[in-house]
């Protein structure tokens, strides 16, 4: 993908409270608030909603990998999602195997397919790799809406029990939360060591230039197929965390609805960035929530709302932050 | 400096979060969730059985509610998809304490959402014709469309004594209620005499079915069995079975003939038969004035869409009425509604002990693109 | 092998196919002059089919006055969308275009919704329900107008881009945007004119392939993914290439979908890009940036 122009926000911003002195001090505080979080919210369905927000930042933060450190967009995501939900709760329904076992086998499963999907896929780029990634997905939802036998086809899988470990069962919102943001935070982690690591640095180079990357002797099909597989399976064990979660699991997770839903939460969060995907996850979940007081306009507002963000704002919702301090920090001053 | 662009991205970051002061709602009306696809391709089937809830309310709260209390209907969007439906849930439950359910309009949401309702709410089910709502439902739950083995049994038999195909072939949907008709009348049909000569299925997101159609005019059947719940598919595909050039008859699937099917639909589904709950002379003392309440207020004409989501308010107030009138007495309503015969617009309506509604079925024709019952 | 069958399936592929063709053209102009990815392009396909409806409807109008006004009154649209969106933003990362396409797509459909009714509607035509028997292959007369309608405008856009004076400055600009620039041709006006004929197109394929279906709303992602499976198997930019990928993509689908699997009907389709993608990776007709 050529990048003739000049992202706002490009990799310097990929670890946002990374340089900042109080940034540590920072990133405890929101890991503490968003720990007693729960015990704010007050009521079941809000932490139905929490929950909701975490699955998203953490599918969101695995298809920044792919959109934001190696720049190129997928439309195949919401396939490994559904991957990884279909696994578990097969394996948990049909052959009875304890959902914690199904966990690891959603993320190996949906990283095999990422493996010979990314195979395929990597050799092309831009409009056409997000269309090879579209052409993938589409075939493995039609497969799963059509195997019967395996998947019940369209009417999807219902009944899907609850995740366990030993005496702790995630029926509730309440551990799931806790479980999901475990997960967010180690993922946040991750993405943050690795942007710092020699691999990382091979991502953004090949996302800033690929061919002077290569010179360099970076491997770039390689790098990008690692990142690739990576993001797949984080994909499929957050997609089995859902199934369990939700208890009932259609065709319909893999489709083009939550593609593009997916893509929102990560480029109006902000695409490179760990704080990014997880704040653009808030905004959806919440902005959805709260314009149904808007009723029948509720989706005309929330596509008005994106588009204006888009436009005005296309470093997503992070570049506030760094617009803000723009005029003191930032060394060539605003413009 | 801030720029403008600086200005309006400030603004729009804003607006963002604005709305997340939410709404209070009163307490006082008895409160009822109609959850239903509001957008979506089955935004227009959601429309319909929310014009008919409303107009149902209307009536009812005219007279001055049920034991003294107004209705009020509070309206969540399932998009027709399950994980919507359960959260559509959740909220309605958890946050906003609504009395009672109505919706699963599709059988996928309906069996998502009854776990959420498990023995918490009255819930009662709408449309969807999958068996497992009620085998497999909760001491709340009542659903009142007819099942598709309830439908299947009273119209094979139309079928085979009126309409009388000497061979036939199958159009369905994709998806279990689909695959479901498909094994009924395959049988049914089967045991009276009539060839089944194969079948197609197609996906519910298909726009052209010629590929299908022409398929199955090559197999030169007497009639082509139409199953189709969508309303623009169906109606695509009772055009698309003449434009392809088939003269033989065709039949449409039970519960699914509408007023806008046969407007939009042309002359192709002249004199075709189909199976309905709902006609409107038939009788019942509350369909005269919910008719009219509904052409009132409302451009789209009465369907049995519609009709379901009067019965579900129906059957709610009946169920407070009969009680004493305290909405949260889950336990009595739901043992009076299993108990008595309870009045609706599409008839007196028995509830078993899994709380399966028996409806009257009639058997229908379209007649100078008007839906008639056949009488005989 | 039922040869009636067969070429009834290859007439059926072929209109179909003819259908993708005329939304794929908008798209791959748009992508070849301006390298805009432009997703609303759908929903200005959904919009050209409903105002052909209410031009009949409301006005009276009959179907092929309709179907012209509904183009131009898009057409302008489109004009309006590149002011306010695409043009301000032609600097900007292709993945914030891209974005504010999706957006514009989303807000374009939902508002469709709440003012057209989310109800399905049907675009009535004096040919829709015409039964035409060409030989042992029977078609409408519709469809036979979806086909020789976009053969016509086919041959017109190739000779508009090809001769006239404004097709020259659009190839100027797909070659080269700051050479054209330099050449003193005026950049803003290409983006407004490309706009204006891809959405006319756009608008003019739903007016003509309307009233074969029922239109609602949502119409537009149908039609989007249609036309872009065509214009990366053709070759981004490609004219040409869009036209054998269209037919190529329909006729695949209508055989797949009559002898293998009418279930896997889609897939197959998909499965045929991805072959093509992974033999030649930039499409069909794609060697070097223009249009061609």
């Amino acid at each position: 993908m050529s990048t003739h122009t000049t992202a706002p926000t490009g990799g310097t911003a990929a670890g946002v409270p990374g340089g900042i002195p109080g940034g540590t001090l920072g990133l405890a505080g929101g890991a503490l608030l968003l720990g007693v979080l729960p015990f704010l919210a007050g009521n079941a369905y809000l932490e139905h909603l929490l929950v909701l927000w975490m699955l998203y930042a953490l599918l969101a933060l695995s298809l920044n990998i792919i959109i934001g450190y190696l720049g190129e967009l997928s439309f195949g995501h919401a396939a490994f999602v559904g991957v990884g939900a279909y696994t578990s709760a097969i394996l948990s329904t049909q052959l009875g195997l304890p959902p914690l076992i199904g966990l690891p086998l959603a993320g190996i499963v949906a990283a095999l397919f990422g493996l010979v999907i990314g195979y395929a896929a990597l050799r092309v780029v831009g409009p056409q790799f997000a269309i090879l990634t579209l052409g993938f997905g589409s075939i493995l939802y039609t497969v799963t809406n059509h195997w019967v036998d395996l998947t019940r086809g369209p009417m999807g899988i219902s009944n899907i029990p609850p995740l366990s470990l030993g005496p702790i069962t995630f029926a509730e919102a309440r551990e799931t939360y806790y479980l999901v943001l475990a997960l967010v935070l180690i993922v946040a982690f991750l993405c943050h060591a690795l942007v710092n690591s020699r691999t990382g640095r091979a991502f953004i180079a090949v996302r800033e230039n690929a061919p002077l990357a290569a010179s360099l002797g970076v491997n770039v099909f390689h790098t990008k197929l690692l990142g690739f597989v990576v993001a797949t399976a984080i994909a499929g064990v957050g997609g089995a965390i859902y199934a369990h979660y939700i208890k009932v699991i259609t065709p319909d997770i893999m489709g083009v609805h939550n593609v593009a839903a997916l893509i929102i939460v990560v480029v109006v969060g902000g695409r490179g960035t760990i704080a990014g995907p997880i704040l653009g996850a808030l905004v959806y979940i919440g902005l959805l929530e709260s314009l149904r007081v808007a009723g029948p306009l509720r989706m005309v507002v929330f596509a008005a709302l994106l588009t204006g963000t888009v436009v005005f704002l296309p470093g997503g919702l992070v570049s506030l932050w760094s617009r803000w301090r723009g005029p003191r920090h930032a060394e060539g001053g605003a413009k | 400096m801030l720029g403008r662009r600086d200005l309006i991205a400030a603004a729009a970051a804003l607006a963002l979060f604005a709305p997340l002061a939410g709404a209070q709602a009163q307490q006082p009306p008895v409160r009822i969730a109609l959850i239903g696809p509001m957008s979506g391709t089955g935004a227009f089937e959601g429309q319909l059985g929310l014009e008919g809830a409303q107009a149902a309310v209307s009536i009812l709260n005219a007279k001055g509610g049920v034991a003294g209390r107004k209705l009020e209907l509070v309206t969540y969007d399932d998009k027709g998809s399950p994980e919507d439906g359960v959260s559509a849930a959740k909220r309605a439950i958890e946050q906003d304490n609504v009395d009672f359910i109505i919706g699963g309009w599709f059988s996928a949401v309906a069996l998502s959402m009854k776990e959420v309702t498990r023995d918490k709410i009255i819930t009662v089910m709408t449309s969807s014709q999958h068996p497992k709502v009620t085998e497999e439902g909760h001491k709340y739950l009542f659903r009142l469309n007819a099942t598709s083995a309830m439908m299947s049994s009273f119209y094979s038999k139309a079928i085979c004594n009126q309409i009388k195909p000497k061979s036939v072939a199958f159009m369905n949907v994709n998806d279990d209620w689909g695959r479901l008709e498909l094994e009924n009348y395959t049988k049914l049909l089967g045991a009276c005499g009539i060839e089944v000569k194969g079948h197609e299925f197609y996906n519910r997101t298909d726009t052209d079915f010629t590929t299908a159609l022409t398929k199955l005019k090559a197999m030169n059947p007497d009639a082509i069995y139409v199953a189709a719940i969508n309303t623009s598919q169906g109606a695509t595909i009772y055009r698309q079975v003449r434009q392809t050039g088939f003269r033989g008859k065709v039949i449409a699937s039970a519960g699914n003939m509408n007023p806008k099917l046969v407007e939009l639909s042309g002359n192709s589904l002249e004199s075709v038969y189909s199976a309905s709950p709902f006609v409107e002379d038939n009788g019942q003392p509350s369909m005269k004035p919910w008719l009219a309440e509904y052409r009132k207020s409302y451009k789209n004409e009465p369907s049995f869409i519609a009709a379901l989501g009067a019965q579900g308010v129906e059957v709610i107030a009946a169920g407070i009425a009969g009680t004493g009138g305290d909405p949260r007495a889950y336990d009595k309503i739901a043992a009076y509604l299993k108990a008595n015969e309870i009045p609706t617009v599409l008839g007196n309506v028995r509830f078993s002990d899994q709380g399966q509604a028996t409806q009257p079925i009639h058997l229908v024709q379209v007649k100078s693109k008007q839906i008639v019952a056949v009488r005989d | 092998m039922d040869v009636t069958v067969f070429a009834q399936q290859i007439a059926n592929g072929l209109v179909n196919g003819m259908a993708y063709v005329l939304i794929a053209t908008g798209l791959t102009l748009v992508f070849g002059v301006l390298r805009i990815v432009n997703f609303a392009h759908g929903e200005f396909y959904m919009l050209g089919a409903y105002l052909t409806y209410f031009a009949g409807t409301l006005l009276g109008l009959d179907y092929i006055t309709a179907a012209l006004l509904g183009a131009v009154v898009v057409a302008a649209l489109g004009v309006a969308a590149n002011k306010l969106i695409f043009w301000p933003l032609r600097r900007d990362h292709e993945f914030t275009i891209l974005l504010s396409s999706l957006g514009l797509a989303l807000l374009i459909a939902n508002s469709g919704e709440l003012l057209f009714g989310a109800d399905p509607k049907y675009v009535e035509s004096p040919f829709a329900d015409e039964v035409l028997d060409i030989g042992t292959v029977t078609l409408t007369q519709q469809r036979v107008l979806v086909f020789g309608a976009a053969v016509a405008v086919l041959v017109a856009v190739y000779l508009f881009i090809r001769y006239s004076r404004f097709g020259k400055m659009m190839r100027a600009t797909a070659q080269n945007p700051d050479g054209a620039a330099l050449t003193g041709i005026n950049i803003g006006l290409v983006h407004s004119y490309t706009f204006a004929l891809a959405c006319g197109l756009a608008a003019l394929s739903g007016a003509l392939v309307g009233p074969t279906v029922m239109i609602f709303p949502t119409i537009g992602n149908w039609a989007v993914l249609k036309g872009f499976i065509v214009v990366i198997m053709g070759g981004l930019g490609s004219v040409t290439g869009a036209l054998f990928a269209g037919l190529l993509l329909g006729v695949i689908e209508s055989l797949g979908g009559g002898y293998i699997s009418l279930g896997f009907m889609e897939a197959i389709g998909y499965a045929m890009i991805i072959a093509v993608l992974l033999w030649r990776p930039n499409g069909l007709f794609s060697t070097a940036r223009g249009l061609r």
